[in-house]
């Protein structure tokens, strides 16, 4: 038997001549620092060091690291951190973790060969990017890693231990945080799905027996409905348990079923074709999919189109009336055009994952969740079990952007398997299911029609959304330009189009993206034909507090400033600036409780809630650790665990806006319990009071619930709802009764400004720099909300510039189910980010902070857009703006 | 995903090298059977040089080797360079030259396990009537998978000569073919293994270049890519080679753009107009004629700069 010296043990290899280096090492070994993503080279979350050198373990073969010495995540910071790890630390360089083992693993090789032969010289962040170009990170912590790496080659880690901003990062740097997929129960087996591999079929029959026969199968399941349709390829079937993957996988392809197919239709313009083949028949529309945050009201259906939902409207005869008198008298001001959108996959590096196990009736679900608690109330209805009975636990979420907030088959799955085999079950998704069936944020198509008045207001305003939802429903994209630029009327029309495609989910923001993409483009068309500065004519006609600051703040720019006209430019490479703002609404939720105690004279905060690299540890600890005048590691947060006191769900941007009110009325509460119950009071002038009280305190524990907003003073704050007249009413009741989910008042707000180059020979962009300003209230960690700005506009660079869902005409297959195919922002890719916060706004909420995670991602697209306007004079109405249809338009050719 | 995957070929022994291209299709079912794997034997691993200034390298070095090797860089800077510019670090570390040359497509209907394709036993392309945006723009073949092999570009227009364990010298064409078998990448015999690449000396005052044009900056495999080798001397292209990937089922010489430029002056308007021949013979399919006006935009890229 070969074997590898390990973290500077020996261990054996298997003979198998397919097992790979990362599966030795994660299953084998339980050396889980090291992480399987994309399994394709791409990704990087799987590099270790053989013999000193950065590989991808997840190509290697087990074979090949015969005689070599290994060293993984855990081996780099063994006995003391490296300064890679001290400087990824302190710089924040990471949010939810997952790529972070890999990112650390090279940059520690990477800076130690530099120290080596450039001393602590400053590596360019060129230099930086082509060293860590087999790297992804969807959360976009690039900023922080390039400061990181440039700090930690500089010499500047080389004693110092830091003390982080976020309080999970020493796990997540040595690669000791645990993951779902991560979790290894004694006994435990591997559940693998059965997937459609038809567009729309019914399964007439499905025999499970020949899996069951197997050696080491011990559960086969069908996950059918009881239509027993599947309506995409990839839709589930069935799902098996086995001693491991290999042997799970032969058990799938065993199962052996008939079905019958149907006819099918793939895509937003097949689907809409009037007689184009069904997908979801009357009686079963329940079953599709939800896109958006809230639950979706009533509206009509014809074939496979769902809509229109126009509530938001506001006198749409009139706006259907001006326009077509402006368009027969040519009135230059009017602009009417079509943008599109691509669809856009989450792709969470860590799976969509689930391990269950049952102890008696009860049941102890690890998964991958942005909703520890609702999920425990969700598997406690469909189980029938009590709410005692099921346990959700997540310490650490591998990202989840909307994709994780709901009751996922990958769950259902794994408990089914569980409960079949007596033994507990993990299923995760592979990275083709990642990118293929855990879903997406709809592509589109919206119509828009823009009319100002001659003398500059803003007239009338029409958008026509179609999105394609796949085998969901409730997309909310029109709608939303209701909210913003107030006009004298208003045709909003959302629509659906469902088709054999998997569904749609909510994504960041669900819906804001496009509209902005569509809207901000419009605004800024106008601009030009109105002869005005695009910033000076959204002061105008965007009468938000939150967001006149923010222009003020852009217009002084210098960047804003400076910037040339396109006629200006003649040469290769062309640069521009452009401008965008973007809203999403302040949402908190009602119930939410927060446990505050003292144990053992140490500070305990929890709740059921769960960091998926927004932050939420850190803002409680910072919260309570301000608050007592201590230091946030000297609070012990809890979360991740449904037993702990009702958290929120991490969507919606409502992590913050919900924790930290009840928290600080709980530290009142908690203050009030430990003067009562000292013995004797600290001494005067002492400078760390409460660090004395509570070490002297006995046990207390005291819980508050998130309050209500106080009635806002400052002009112009108010609920954006109550602008959208009764409808906007009953939808928030709607969303307060069905979803859990209140919104509050004041707009978080974000304006943009990005420059561009253009490079007009090889139709590439090169974003030169972006100004973020973000209005969202008073920071509450200011290191985690910038690298929560930062990804967020680097997902959004991603959105308008690479990222696209590939999939085949003909049977909806998903192509780009790779990492190489679905192309996410690389460290190379990321510009220079400044970030402005804006901390006014929110005084009528406690402690004055509203979420981030959305609001920052909406503008980027149409920002950059409008700035490859300036550069080049074109105005792109697509999205990606990738090499292929920029140089098309570049050439005034039409793109595929 | 799951359900009985299309393989690449009736079961038999795949040789494996580095296992950078052959474990993922391992992994996802696309290929199976038997694995020999590769040893390195003195003569299919490193640069060796002949007296003449000639080098040949071992099919079993690194990409990564040949990359940081600084007398490959002098002599044959088209070949580093695009060493240097295929993949990523850790996979370049691994990968070897001679399963660069002999990787299979990237096409994403040959990756998928569950899709029939030419190179998988079916019947016709998927993509060419699917979708095919980065497929080919020189339709050479029924398949329309562009080859995936950056060096084989590279080394085509080095003139380099292949030494197999059966065969002691043939051309990049001989071994990869015209485009015009699409059932496979390669035309090895099924028990071929490629031992070895020899470079020709380079020619005096040479230098050259290697571009691709992606959508990101780094560790995308390439919409378009070229490798150009010149000598300038009295401001006029004494000699010129230009060659081109991820445009056709096999790496194509730009035979009019070098026409355009053999003898002529060293001139913006001569780049031009050059690079303007460089989708000449093309017959692009609907979604790929972006492909061709990259590659004009990367050929007067790099021709401007061995001009200067
Ligand atoms: C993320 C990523 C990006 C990439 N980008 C690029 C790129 O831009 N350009 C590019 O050219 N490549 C690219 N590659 C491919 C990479 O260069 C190849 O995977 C690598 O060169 C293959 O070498 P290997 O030794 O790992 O081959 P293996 O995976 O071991 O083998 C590959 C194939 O070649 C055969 N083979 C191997 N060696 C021999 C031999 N000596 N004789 C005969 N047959 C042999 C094997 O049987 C197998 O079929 C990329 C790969 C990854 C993972
Ligand atoms: S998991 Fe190995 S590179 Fe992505
Ligand atoms: S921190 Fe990099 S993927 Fe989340």
């Amino acid at each position: 038997m070969s074997t590898m010296t390990i973290n500077g043990r020996l261990a054996p290899l298997p003979d198998d001549p397919d097992a790979l280096l990362v599966d030795v090492i994660r299953d084998d070994l339980d050396l889980t620092g090291t992480k399987l993503v994309c399994g394709a080279g791409v990704c990087g979350a799987c590099t270790v060091l053989v013999d000193g050198a950065p590989v991808v373990s997840c190509l290697m073969p087990a074979r090949a690291a015969a005689n070599t010495k290994v060293t993984t995540v855990e081996g780099i910071g063994a006995t003391q951190l490296h300064p890679v790890q001290k400087a990824f630390m302190a710089h924040d360089a990471l949010q939810c973790g997952f790529c972070t083992p890999g990112f650390v693993v090279e940059a520690a090789a990477f800076c130690d060969s530099w120290r080596r032969d450039k001393g602590t010289a400053i590596p360019s962040r060129e230099e930086i990017g082509a060293a860590l170009s087999g790297h992804l990170c969807r959360c976009g912590a690039y900023d922080g890693i390039f400061n990181a790496v440039a700090a930690a080659c500089a010499g500047h880690f080389d004693g110092v231990d830091p003390n982080p901003p976020r309080v999970e990062a020493r796990q997540k740097v040595t690669g000791s945080a645990k993951y779902t997929v991560d979790i290894r129960h004694d006994g435990q087996l591997e559940g693998v799905l059965l997937r459609s591999p038809f567009p729309h079929a019914r399964i007439t029959e499905l025999d499970l027996a020949p899996a069951l026969a197997l050696p080491d199968v011990s559960a086969a399941v069908s996950l059918l409905g009881d239509d027993r349709m599947v309506r995409y390829v990839g839709d589930p079937i069935a799902a098996v348990a086995a001693k491991d993957r290999k042997t799970a996988l032969a058990a799938i392809a065993a199962i052996k079923m008939t079905s019958e197919c149907l006819p099918s239709v793939i895509g937003l313009d097949a689907a809409r074709k009037p007689d184009s083949p069904v997908v979801f028949e009357k009686s079963s529309r329940k079953k599709a999919g939800n896109v958006s945050e809230g639950a979706g009201g009533p509206a009509p259906w014809k074939g496979n189109v769902r809509g229109p939902t126009a509530a938001f409207s506001q006198k749409p005869k009139k706006v259907r009336s001006w326009v077509e008198s402006a368009r027969q008298a040519h009135d230059p001001l009017l602009f009417e055009a079509t943008f599109r959108t691509a669809t856009q996959s989450h792709s969470c590096l860590e799976p969509h994952a689930a391990v269950a196990r049952f102890d008696g009736d009860s049941l102890t679900v690890h998964v991958s969740t942005q909703a520890v608690f609702h999920l425990m109330e969700l598997i406690a209805k469909r189980y029938k079990l009590g709410h005692d009975k099921v346990r959700v636990i997540a310490d650490h979420v591998g990202g989840g952007f909307g994709s994780k907030a709901s009751f996922g088959i990958e769950t259902t799955a794994a408990i089914d398997l569980a409960r079949a085999a007596k033994a507990p079950v993990r299923v995760a998704f592979d990275r083709h299911e990642e990118l293929s069936v855990t879903g997406y944020r709809p592509a589109t198509e919206i119509a828009i029609a823009l009319l100002p008045f001659e003398q500059g207001d803003l007239k009338a305003l029409s958008l026509t959304a179609h999105a394609d939802t796949g085998a969901a429903t409730n997309s909310t994209i029109a709608a939303l330009a209701r909210l913003i630029y107030p006009a004298q009327a208003k045709q909003l029309a959302d629509y659906d189009v469902v088709s054999n495609l998997p569904p749609g989910a909510p994504f960041r923001g669900p819906g804001g993206p496009p509209m902005a993409f569509a809207l901000e483009q419009a605004i800024d068309e106008a601009a030009l034909r109105m002869k005005l500065d695009p910033i000076a004519l959204r002061k105008r006609w965007d009468p938000n507090p939150n967001r006149q600051r923010l222009y003020d703040w852009a217009a002084g720019l210098d960047v804003w400033r400076n910037r040339k006209t396109s006629a200006a430019q003649t040469g290769r490479y062309r640069r521009g600036v452009g401008v965008a703002s973007g809203y999403w609404l302040y949402l908190w939720q009602p119930g939410v409780k927060i446990e505050l105690k003292v144990e053992g004279g140490r500070l305990i905060a929890s709740t059921a809630t769960q960091d998926i690299g927004q932050g939420s540890r850190t803002v409680i600890a910072n919260t309570v650790a301000h608050e007592f005048g201590l230091e946030p590691h000297d609070v012990d947060v809890r979360i991740g665990d449904s037993r702990l006191p009702e958290g929120p769900g991490a969507g919606g941007s409502r992590s913050t806006a919900s924790v930290i009110p009840p928290t600080l009325l709980a530290v009142q509460k908690l203050k009030d319990a430990i003067e009562q119950n000292a013995r004797r009071k600290p001494v005067a002038g002492s400078n760390a009071p409460w660090r004395e009280m509570i070490a002297a305190s006995p046990d207390l524990c005291v819980t508050s619930v998130r309050p209500e907003d106080s009635k806002p003073t400052a002009p112009g704050i108010r609920s954006p709802l109550k602008d959208a007249g009764f409808m906007g009413m009953i939808f928030g009741w709607m969303l307060r009764r069905f979803s859990n989910l209140a919104v509050g008042a004041g707009v978080p707000s974000s304006v943009q400004v990005i420059e561009v180059e253009v490079d007009t020979w090889l139709g590439h962009v090169r974003v030169l720099n972006v100004q973020t300003g973000i209005a969202v209230g008073k920071i509450a960690a200011p290191a985690l909300a910038r690298s929560q700005a930062t990804g967020s506009v680097i997902q959004g660079l991603g959105y308008a510039l690479y990222e696209a869902r590939e999939t085949d005409p003909r049977s909806g297959s998903v192509l780009s189910a790779g990492m190489e195919d679905y192309r996410i922002p690389g460290i190379a890719d990321t510009p220079a980010i400044s970030v402005h916060f804006d901390e006014a706004g929110f005084d009528h909420v406690l402690g004055g902070s509203v979420g981030i995670g959305e609001v920052a991602t909406v503008p980027t697209s149409p920002a950059l857009a409008n700035a490859i306007r300036n550069a080049t004079g074109i105005r792109l109405t697509e999205i990606p703006i990738r090499p292929d249809r920029l140089i098309s338009a570049l050439k005034g050719r039409t793109a595929a | 995903m799951t359900s009985a995957p299309m393989t690449a070929s009736a079961p038999r022994a795949e040789f494996r090298a580095a296992g950078t291209d052959l474990s993922e299709r391992r992994r996802s079912g696309v290929s199976k059977g038997p694995l020999i794997d590769l040893a390195a034997a003195p003569d299919t691993i490193g640069v060796t040089w002949g007296a003449d200034g000639a080098a040949t390298i071992g099919a079993l070095t690194s990409i990564a080797a040949i990359g940081a090797d600084p007398r490959i860089a002098a002599a044959y800077p088209g070949i580093a360079a695009s060493a240097l510019g295929l993949a990523t670090p850790q996979v370049r570390h691994l990968a070897t030259l001679g399963g660069n040359l002999a990787q299979r497509s990237r096409c994403w209907y040959f990756r998928d396990p569950h899709i029939a394709c030419l190179k998988k036993g079916g019947s016709d392309c998927p993509a060419r009537t699917g979708n095919h945006l980065y497929s080919v723009a020189f339709d050479l073949g029924p398949c329309v998978a562009p080859h995936p092999s950056t060096m084989a570009a590279a080394l085509l227009g080095y003139d380099a000569s292949i030494a197999t364990s059966q065969r002691p010298a043939i051309s990049i064409g001989e071994l990869l073919g015209d485009g015009s078998n699409g059932t496979s990448d390669h035309a090895l015999a099924s028990d071929e293994m490629i031992r070895g690449v020899r470079l020709p000396a380079p020619l005096p005052g040479e230098r050259a270049l290697y571009k691709r044009a992606i959508s990101r900056s780094h560790a995308e495999w390439p919409l378009a890519e070229v490798c150009a080798r010149a000598v300038v001397s009295s401001g006029t292209f004494q000699f010129i080679r230009i060659t081109a990937g991820g445009i056709a089922p096999v790496p194509l010489r730009l035979a009019a753009c070098e026409a355009a430029l053999q003898g002529k002056p060293a001139s913006a308007a001569v780049i031009a107009e050059a690079a303007r021949q460089a989708g000449s013979g093309a017959n692009p399919l609907p979604m790929t004629g972006y492909k061709l006006d990259l590659l004009e935009g990367i050929v007067h890229d790099v021709l401007e700069r061995l001009a200067m």
